[in-house]
């Protein structure tokens, strides 16, 4: 429009940047903090500007542990998430694209059904069940195991929801085509859906990635022993000794290793990101 | 009510090459002017400069004597239908054609009359309380019409109005465009990439080619004497033929007199419209030549009978260039056949192949 | 979900199903079953004897003071969260859906928060505002403001508040971008030639056309808050002081275990079970008016 108004951009530029301040300071803060000493921070003089011991600190959170609080390296918790993550990711889309194959593209007594009841648990978060399906794992005997931590949340309606809408929009004629030149579902399925879906597998995957990673109330329910924690589980033990201890530098560069996988992920695959996210959640 | 002129109006994209350059013309109060040209011509983009949808970057504008470079388009008085109509999905079409005159603080009596006006004479009476999404295709573009005639504006602008409707649909709303558009004696500038629309609908035709205007005139003198081949071939369908000529040598095989033409230096392109090349039908007496006119000896390589016509593919001696000939009727010649087919003087067009400008053939 | 052709096969969909329904029917179902069937039972302090009460652990639920104390915190936290969230993310993309220079890094730099863990956002927040040694806490005392969110409730609750609405601008803000974005940039243009001035044209044509996006994020806000914040209370506040900031959730987690009521829990469970499913219903209705725009 006619409407050059060098005031009004100046005005959203001023907002938006204000915005990024506003979602970056809490972050950069915790990186100063990080490379602080803990006399600084726990004198309450911890400054705007990095310190010199960023590398000892985290250093120290890795390999060594603190000092007061749990004195357990965070690599293990570390590994532990990545595990969650990848399990709980790779699982969903796994299990969701078998599943969706199937209610898609073949026909059998009780279709509709099994449609419904992987729908309807979007509605049962893990939140409004917490104690009876621990009760399970436990009697299962999977408490402190990967395969109880990632194998209750494996099951997604969200995943199953989106291939399923997908596969919607694959052209009918694609399957006749395919039977026409004589192959089966197994042969279908890998030739020609798999391929067409890789965006779709890519963009759940960041999505369940991170959904996995942040995993909180489940983990600190499952596990029980030092070895099987997750990195967002640490920070939270890290915190709660009696309070004048804590050992702040190192919580806060705990903080920054647990967000930096999932954020990487989110800014390297932005695109698929937004695609995962706007799709599944609609 | 009033005339629009455009005085060496330009386009430059920042950092880029200009999308419209140096472009003069005046459209009378009350004319419809419509703007023609492959897409990527400029001629959205200068109807978008018109509307003040984007900036003037060079050269004057103005509307009613009133220079509108800077002036917003709500200030401007002017109405634009656009291409997909761009009608407000939430709002009633009621509310659709009242927006702008809400906008303008009309009181609710008075726009109560104009849209109900408006929805007579567009026979939209019956689905004023409708979203958009409920109607068809060709009531959203009424829609969209009557959304500009309420506001009684100084100018209507359009954006390619029927490019989203069918083919049927389009010749009927074409009319009723033109003849709303002289009912109220608005000034109008239309948009479009389709050549018979543009010659049925406009009084002065302005064709645009790589952001520079090619033509300017009625339609029956561009159709008649193209300035350049680029009309030549734009304007009129099937397209004139072209040949190319050069000077002194000799006639490609089939072509018969054309050794009086002034070719100039660098040669020429001779073209001659497919509605022009005459060809006696069987039984018939033959067609005589008289001075001055053009032979060709087409061999016919496919024939299209649309019913009130026949096209006729061939080439010239056999084996050269290809050439369209449209007759009257029905004219099933098989394939294979070779006839004489004759050109009349005052229908031949010769342009300079250097610069494709018209050649004024002899008086 | 027909398609024209498909597969004959009796028992291979099944087992393309298997899996999924499984864990399905294991860790979905059966604890959502039995979280009913809990919630009927009364068990004694030490876990020995289990009694069929039928609603008596409801009616204890609704004499309880603290349970609605849970239920106006959990509405309060719900309603700053989103407002904050929603309508800062919203004046956000309305900026960066401008054709401004620079609007994708914007976006990238706006997005990343989706990633952060709620624990991880709850104790950024908590180190900025940590009483004794907190930057911007320290920026209170200087002036003058008696800030402690340990102590206060208040404080407490504004600092929970502020870290979960900073997760979620990220999510509001994406979506918001791509419903602005989708709206076609014509309508703008032909309500600017109707004559509308541009806040006009914000009120009268761009925010009803972004209306099923807010709809949308807002059942997805209150979700939000009142199961993805959990991370935040549990590590900045424990819910508390005094339960201050013990939401629904929360509620269901501390009764469970630290208090081992597991019958009162489990009735709780079934009630914010309804909540779900009354908020996604909810959520369903309006996305079929959206598609009917």
């Amino acid at each position: 429009m006619v409407e050059n108004r060098p005031l009004a951009d100046l005005v959203s530029h001023a907002i938006l940047i204000l915005g990024v301040a506003i979602v970056a300071f809490p972050v950069y803060l915790a990186l100063v903090a990080s490379s602080s000493d803990p006399t600084t921070i726990a004198n309450g003089q911890l400054g705007l500007l990095p310190e010199g011991h960023l590398f000892e600190n985290y250093w120290k959170v890795l390999f060594e542990g603190t000092e007061r609080s749990t004195k357990q390296p965070m690599i293990v918790p570390l590994f532990n998430s990545l595990v969650m993550a990848l399990i709980i990711s790779t699982g969903k889309i796994a299990i969701s694209l078998i599943s969706a194959f199937a209610i898609i593209y073949f026909r059998f007594p009780f279709r509709h059904t099994a449609f419904w009841v992987i729908f309807i648990t979007l509605m049962l978060p893990v939140e409004v069940r917490i104690y009876p399906t621990y009760k399970i794992v436990a009697d299962l005997g999977l408490l402190n195991t990967y395969a109880g931590l990632t194998i209750p949340l494996i099951a997604s309606a969200t995943a199953t929801l989106l291939f399923r809408q997908f596969f919607m929009t694959v052209p009918d004629e694609l399957l006749e085509a395919s039977k026409i030149d004589g192959a089966g579902p197994w042969m279908f399925f890998k030739d020609t859906l798999l391929p067409l879906s890789m965006t779709s597998i890519a963009a759940m995957f960041v999505i369940q990635f991170i959904y996995g990673w942040n995993q909180y109330l489940w983990p600190l329910l499952i596990t029980t022993s030092d070895d099987m924690q997750t990195i967002v589980i640490g920070i939270q033990k890290m915190l709660y000794v009696t309070d004048a201890l804590t050992e702040w530098q190192l919580a806060m560069a705990t903080t920054i290793l647990a967000m930096l996988p999932p954020v990487v992920v989110v800014v390297l695959m932005q695109k698929l990101f937004v695609k995962g996210l706007t799709e599944t959640e609609k | 009510m009033a005339e629009v002129a455009l005085s060496a109006v330009g386009k430059i994209y920042a950092g880029s090459v200009p999308a419209v350059k140096d472009i003069t013309f005046a459209v009378p109060d009350g004319g419809f002017c419509v703007l023609v040209g492959p897409s990527g011509c400029g001629k959205s983009t200068l109807l978008r400069m018109i509307a003040g949808l984007e900036t003037i970057t060079m050269g004057e504008v103005s509307i009613g004597n009133r220079v509108v470079n800077r002036v917003e388009p709500m200030d401007r008085d002017i109405a634009m239908v656009f291409q997909n109509y761009a009608l407000y999905p939430h709002m009633s079409v009621y509310d659709n054609m009242a927006y702008g005159l809400r906008n303008r603080k009309t009181p609710e009596p008075e726009i109560a009359a104009r849209v109900a006006e408006a929805a007579r004479i567009l026979e939209l009476e019956p689905y004023l309380k409708r979203r958009p999404r409920e109607l068809s295709g060709g009531q959203r573009q009424r829609v969209a019409m009557g959304r500009a005639i309420v506001r009684k504006p100084q100018v209507f602008l359009f954006d390619e109005p029927l490019s989203n409707l069918d083919a049927k649909l389009r010749g009927a709303m074409r009319v009723e465009i033109k003849k709303l558009q002289r009912q109220l004696g608005v000034t109008a500038i239309y948009v479009t990439h389709d050549q018979l629309e543009a010659m049925t609908l406009a009084d002065m035709l302005v064709v645009m080619n790589q952001g520079v205007v090619e033509q300017i005139g009625d339609p029956l003198t561009l159709y008649e004497r193209p300035a350049t081949t680029f009309v030549a071939q734009f304007i009129g369908a099937p397209p004139m033929n072209m040949i190319e000529l050069s000077p002194g040598a000799a006639p490609p095989p089939g072509l018969d007199g054309v050794q009086s033409l002034p070719v100039p230096p660098a040669g020429a392109l001779l073209g001659i419209r497919p509605e022009h090349l005459a060809v006696s039908a069987d039984g018939e007496p033959p067609i005589t030549d008289r001075p001055g006119d053009v032979d060709l000896d087409l061999t016919i390589d496919a024939v299209e009978a649309v019913g009130a016509e026949t096209y006729l593919h061939g080439r010239l001696g056999g084996v050269g260039q290809s050439f369209t000939a449209r007759e009257h009727g029905k004219m099933l010649l098989p394939p294979g056949t070779t006839r004489r087919f004759i050109a009349r003087r005052e229908h031949l067009h010769l342009f300079d192949a250097a610069t494709g400008r018209r050649i004024e053939a002899r008086s | 979900m027909e398609k024209r052709s498909y597969f004959a096969g009796r028992l291979l969909p099944y087992a393309l199903l298997a899996p999924q329904l499984l864990v399905t029917i294991i860790f979905f179902y059966v604890p959502a079953v039995q979280a009913v069937y809990q919630s009927f039972l009364l068990q004694d302090a030490f876990g020995i004897s289990t009694q069929f009460v039928w609603f008596e652990n409801y009616q204890l639920l609704f004499a309880d003071h603290a349970y609605y104390q849970a239920m106006s915190v959990t509405a309060v936290f719900s309603i700053l969260v989103t407002a904050l969230a929603l309508s800062i993310a919203l004046l956000l993309a309305v900026q960066a859906d401008k054709n401004l220079k620079g609007a994708g890094v914007y976006k990238t730099l706006l997005i990343w928060p989706y990633a952060v863990a709620p624990v991880v956002a709850g104790v950024l927040w908590l180190f900025m505002f940590q009483p004794s040694l907190g930057t911007l806490a320290r920026g209170l005392h200087e002036l003058d403001v008696d800030w402690n969110p340990y102590l206060n409730s208040g404080d407490a609750l504004t600092l929970v508040v502020l870290a979960a609405a900073w997760k979620q601008i990220s999510y509001n803000f994406l979506f918001f971008l791509a419903g602005l974005q989708a709206i076609p940039k014509s309508l703008i243009e032909a309500a600017a030639i109707d004559g509308a001035q541009p806040m006009r044209r914000f009120w009268t044509i761009i925010f009803p056309l972004l209306s099923p996006t807010a709809f949308y994020l807002l059942t997805v806000n209150i979700v939000y808050v009142f199961f993805d914040t959990f991370g935040i209370i549990h590590a900045v506040t424990n819910g508390g002081p005094a339960g201050a900031t013990t939401t629904l959730v929360y509620k269901v987690f501390n009764d469970g275990r630290a208090g081992g009521d597991l019958g009162g829990s489990a009735a709780q469970s079934v009630i914010l079970m309804a909540i779900v499913i009354g908020l996604t219903a909810f959520q369903f209705r309006f996305i079929e008016r959206k598609v009917n725009y």
